[in-house]
């Protein structure tokens, strides 16, 4: 009876493990067409099944896995972000080898994803970081070229070195409440040491994934190295993922341990520094590498202010919506376009349209009303700002001023005139699918921002 | 009817409709433009038709829009946003006229100019703190592309500066909003200007971000510096949006968030916004009269003129007399509408002469008077109307202005320098420009044609018309001050 109930809330999940198990299969028969038609029918029905069931608060499985409000929303933020991703992994490396097995890994990573989404449970955690990890680490590597081996290389080693470090930490908390269960947490009122060390363990291990300042150094080699489309959906998902994990495992942690002050710091210095690293590149991977860096800073504004404020968890939900679309939109054009600063000169001339999208995209990732980025922002803002933080939203407010010093870099010399010998050509038609479909999100879904999560 | 909000979006819908069109030529870019702006100002004069009163906002218009968060899409004039949504609509219209011979990308610059209109009537007429800062940040937005894209030589750079500096001047009101917010749990405005939503140290802190906001907008001395650069830089027609419409959301603010909504903290900041205002209107003065370029003087006129507006409202919070402080807030109010007239006839001419000579430094022209009698009378009675003298709409604006400074605070009346600064520095660029010996390449310039007086006579008419009548604008105006002022 209880084994039904909880099978048939995780009804989506299911489906997606179904679906990545059945891309397996047919890549094994080569056919990259039925891999992504799988994965994408998978997502689709995944999505639908969660339609009904952000108002579900519930656990299964013995309380280690949650279906609520944040999970139920992550999966619908990073379902259909995923499928979104494969249509740009198919335009980017279409009819190349393991074509399949980029696909299959990528779906693998979403279930990682939604793990450490609805993470109730210590161990469902470490299995999160783990699943989602290892695919990572093989997109990376997909190029089998030097950059992408050694970038790879990187990622893996910071993987495996943080992720050990959060299973060691973890164990503190455990011989503290004598449970790997989260909701637990409470019991730790007043063992502030114990509070501490595991704490460190779950900053190391999500801060990782979370590309947070200083255990970012992976992302922007990693995203350069890799195929565009998979920084794009590393960029995205998996970072989402970790800040959904961060809000499951810190609700229920007492705020008296300092954390969230130290959080604040930490959020503090990855704007900051994300957006002043960008300010100097001259490789458009490596600049909104270091831009989404930046924005994981915003989303830490959220965790800070966990209990504190009714806009905490909606921010964060919000936020990651807005990511995702913008994130994607920005990457997608880099796709179009060309790796480098130069190969945007004259771009939005040549492309109104892309050109005119691109823009949107850097103005919402600014936070420039009324489109969706300014919506997640100002949810984060007020959360910081009622959670008592008030200079970390000035500090927030101020990294603004830099985004936009950032992404104007790359506006300008858009509408530069054209150099003689630029590109003309025509995009992807999947590319440009996926870039109207995260154009119409940002451009609207600030708008309609009642539909979502709201405090 | 809900005329507001058409008049608000019916600019940006036909820039939609413009960029949707198979024929983007520059003749349907700008017959759209013209016949939009036309079209909003006759819709807003049927909303000035429809009247105000007294005590609170009229013709609201609502719909939910974030109901989690108690913010909705609310809209609604009163004596204070109405003469400025006049204003705007009717600068627009001119500027649409003005622009009909840009030929650069028309279709991308009129979508620009009508999505700026939409931005700048909904800023004015919002009544949801949300929805007013995402009004107020589109037209900057509207306005870099502006300068970026028909600027002149250094455009990029000025763009640029203006930006960031008015960006991070606007961030600071985000966190003032979020402050009412948190205070009072609604977005609505309407709740806000009552003035009881945040008290002690949040008021102050709330008030100290909304006047920089402000200032930056405004702008005040020591925080102008972006104005110049911009101004030079900028298409005639965006720098009468600028300075005829976008430096009042400045003054705007100024009254309708820190004087409204932390009443009790401006006045303790009183003295301190007083100060500020004198120092702008005796700075923008003389930093005028060192210029040698018409656009540049313009500009910090500008700043001078702003200035006395910042007195006015600074008056209002310190005087005791509510008789006084409804005089200053009348005064300044008024001073903004005629900013908003003459200055925008200035840019204009100087613009036309810019057409016409390619330069706008003082010292290349000389007797043009008799070569452009159009163009040098209508610069003359303009400059006129700038410096303050009576019978034109800058001195009853003024005037009140003083009467208020001498009944509350008499040494604030040290601005008044900053007048015959401005008359001598007007006299100077009409007898460089106009009067004197002619310079022989300029003989063949030609006088203003027929669009151009079209867009230049309804500005000097309105001038002398405000000047020597005033009573119909300030009726509307004291509806809604005499409540203020209380």
């Amino acid at each position: 009876m209880e084994m039904g109930r909880d099978l048939a809330l995780l009804a989506p999940e299911l489906t997606l493990a179904a679906a990545a198990m059945l891309m397996i299969v047919a890549e094994m028969f080569r056919a990259a067409r039925l891999v992504l038609a799988i994965g994408l029918a998978g997502l689709t029905a995944a999505t639908v099944m969660t339609l009904p069931m952000p108002s579900v608060d519930a656990t299964v499985f013995g309380g280690t896995y949650r279906i609520d409000l944040i999970s139920g929303w992550a999966k619908l933020i990073l379902l259909p972000g995923t499928a979104l991703s494969l249509l740009l992994v198919r335009a980017e490396i279409a009819g190349r080898p393991r074509e399949g097995s980029v696909q299959s890994l990528v779906v693998l990573v979403t279930l990682g994803a939604l793990m450490l989404s609805g993470a109730g449970d210590m161990m469902v955690v470490v299995i999160g970081v783990v699943l989602t990890g290892l695919g990572s680490f093989a997109l990376v590597a997909w190029p089998r070229d030097d950059a992408a081996t050694e970038a790879a290389m990187k990622y893996l080693v910071f993987g495996a070195v943080t992720g050990s470090v959060m299973i060691y930490g973890l164990t503190f908390w455990f011989g503290g409440t004598g449970s790997t269960l989260f909701s637990g947490l409470g019991q730790l009122q007043g063992q502030t040491l114990v509070t501490i060390a595991g704490l460190i363990a779950i900053i190391v291990g999500l801060g990782y994934k979370g590309s947070l300042v200083p255990f970012h150094f992976w992302a922007p080699d990693a995203y350069q190295g890799a195929p565009v489309s998979i920084a794009a959906y590393l960029s995205v998902i998996t970072k989402a993922a970790a800040f959904f994990a961060f809000a499951q495992v810190l609700r229920d942690l007492p705020r008296d341990g300092g954390w969230p002050l130290a959080l604040a710091v930490i959020a503090a210095a990855t704007m900051t520094y994300g957006y002043l690293a960008a300010l100097v590149q001259t490789n458009l991977v490596r600049l909104i590498a270091y831009s989404s860096v930046a924005q994981s800073g915003y989303f830490l504004m959220g965790i800070v202010a966990l209990g504190a404020s009714g806009f905490a968890v909606p921010g964060i939900l919000v936020f990651a919506a807005a990511y995702v679309a913008m994130n994607l939109g920005a990457f997608a054009v880099v796709l179009l376009a060309g790796r480098d600063l130069d190969d945007l000169e004259g771009f939005g001339r040549t492309h109104p349209w892309l050109g005119a999208a691109m823009v949107v995209f850097l103005l919402s990732l600014t936070g420039i009303p009324p489109l969706f980025g300014f919506v997640g922002k100002f949810y984060l803002l007020s959360a910081a700002v009622e959670a008592g933080f008030l200079w970390l939203a000035i500090i927030g407010i101020l990294n603004s001023v830099l985004a936009l010093g950032v992404y104007l870099r790359l506006v300008v010399p858009m509408y530069r005139e054209l150099r003689p010998g630029g590109t003309q050509g025509r995009g992807n038609p999947l590319t440009l699918a996926v870039v109207l479909v995260v154009l119409v999100a940002t451009l609207f879904m600030g708008l309609a921002a009642g539909l979502l999560p709201g405090p | 009817m809900p005329l507001l909000t058409i008049a608000t979006f019916l600019p940006i819908l036909a820039g939609l409709a413009l960029m949707a069109l198979p024929d983007r030529s520059t003749r349907t870019a700008h017959a759209v433009s013209i016949a939009a702006t036309g079209a909003v100002f006759l819709i807003t004069l049927v909303i000035w038709a429809r009247g105000i009163v007294a005590g609170d906002f009229a013709q609201v218009e609502e719909i939910a829009w974030i109901p989690a968060i108690g913010a909705a899409y609310r809209l609604g004039v009163d004596g204070l946003s109405l003469p400025l949504v006049l204003l705007t609509s009717l600068l627009f219209l001119l500027s649409a006229l003005y622009s009909a011979r840009v030929g650069e990308r028309a279709a991308s610059y009129v979508v620009l100019m009508l999505m700026l209109e939409t931005a700048s009537l909904g800023t004015f007429m919002a009544l949801d703190g949300l929805l007013f800062y995402v009004f107020f940040e589109v037209s900057l937005v509207g306005m870099y592309f502006m300068i970026a894209g028909w600027g002149y030589e250094e455009r990029q750079r000025a763009a640029l500066m203006f930006f960031l500096y008015t960006l991070l001047g606007s961030l600071p009101l985000l966190l003032a909003i979020i402050g009412l917010y948190l205070g009072s749990g609604t977005f609505d405005m309407r709740v806000w200007v009552e003035g009881t939503t945040l008290g002690g140290l949040p008021a102050t802190l709330a008030l100290i971000a909304m006047l920089v906001t402000f200032a930056v907008k405004i702008p005040a001395f020591p925080v102008h510096t972006w104005l110049p650069a911009a101004h030079v830089q900028a298409p005639t027609a965006g720098s009468v949006i600028l300075a005829g419409v976008m430096l009042k959301f400045g003054t705007y603010g100024l009254v309708r968030f820190a004087y409204q909504m932390t009443p009790e903290a401006f006045a303790q900041a009183g003295l301190v916004i007083l100060a500020v205002g004198v120092v702008s209107a005796l700075y923008g003065a003389f930093a005028a009269l060192a210029q040698s370029d018409l656009k540049k003087m313009i500009a910090y006129t500008s700043v001078n003129h702003m200035g006395y507006v910042v007195m006015g409202v600074a008056i209002a919070a310190l005087a005791a007399e509510p008789r006084i402080r409804t005089i200053a807030l009348d005064g300044a109010t008024l001073q903004m509408v005629s900013h908003g007239l003459v200055t925008g006839a200035l840019f204009f001419l100087v613009g036309m002469l810019q057409d016409r000579a390619h330069t706008r430094r003082i010292g290349d022209f000389g007797g043009l008077l008799g070569r452009v009698p159009w163009l040098g009378w209508a610069f003359i009675l303009s400059a006129f109307a700038s410096l303050g003298l009576p019978g034109l709409a800058h001195f009853p604006a003024e005037f009140q202005i003083f009467l208020a400074t001498l009944n509350g605070m008499p040494w604030g009346l040290i601005a008044i320098l900053a007048i015959v600064i401005t008359a001598a520095l007007y006299l100077r660029a009409i007898a460089g420009v106009f009067l004197g010996e002619m310079n022989d390449k300029w003989a063949d310039m030609p006088d203003l044609d027929r669009r151009e007086k079209l867009v230049i006579l309804p500005l000097l008419v309105l001038t002398v018309l405000v000047g020597v009548a005033p009573s119909w604008l300030i009726g509307m105006i004291h509806t809604t001050m005499t409540g203020l002022g209380n």
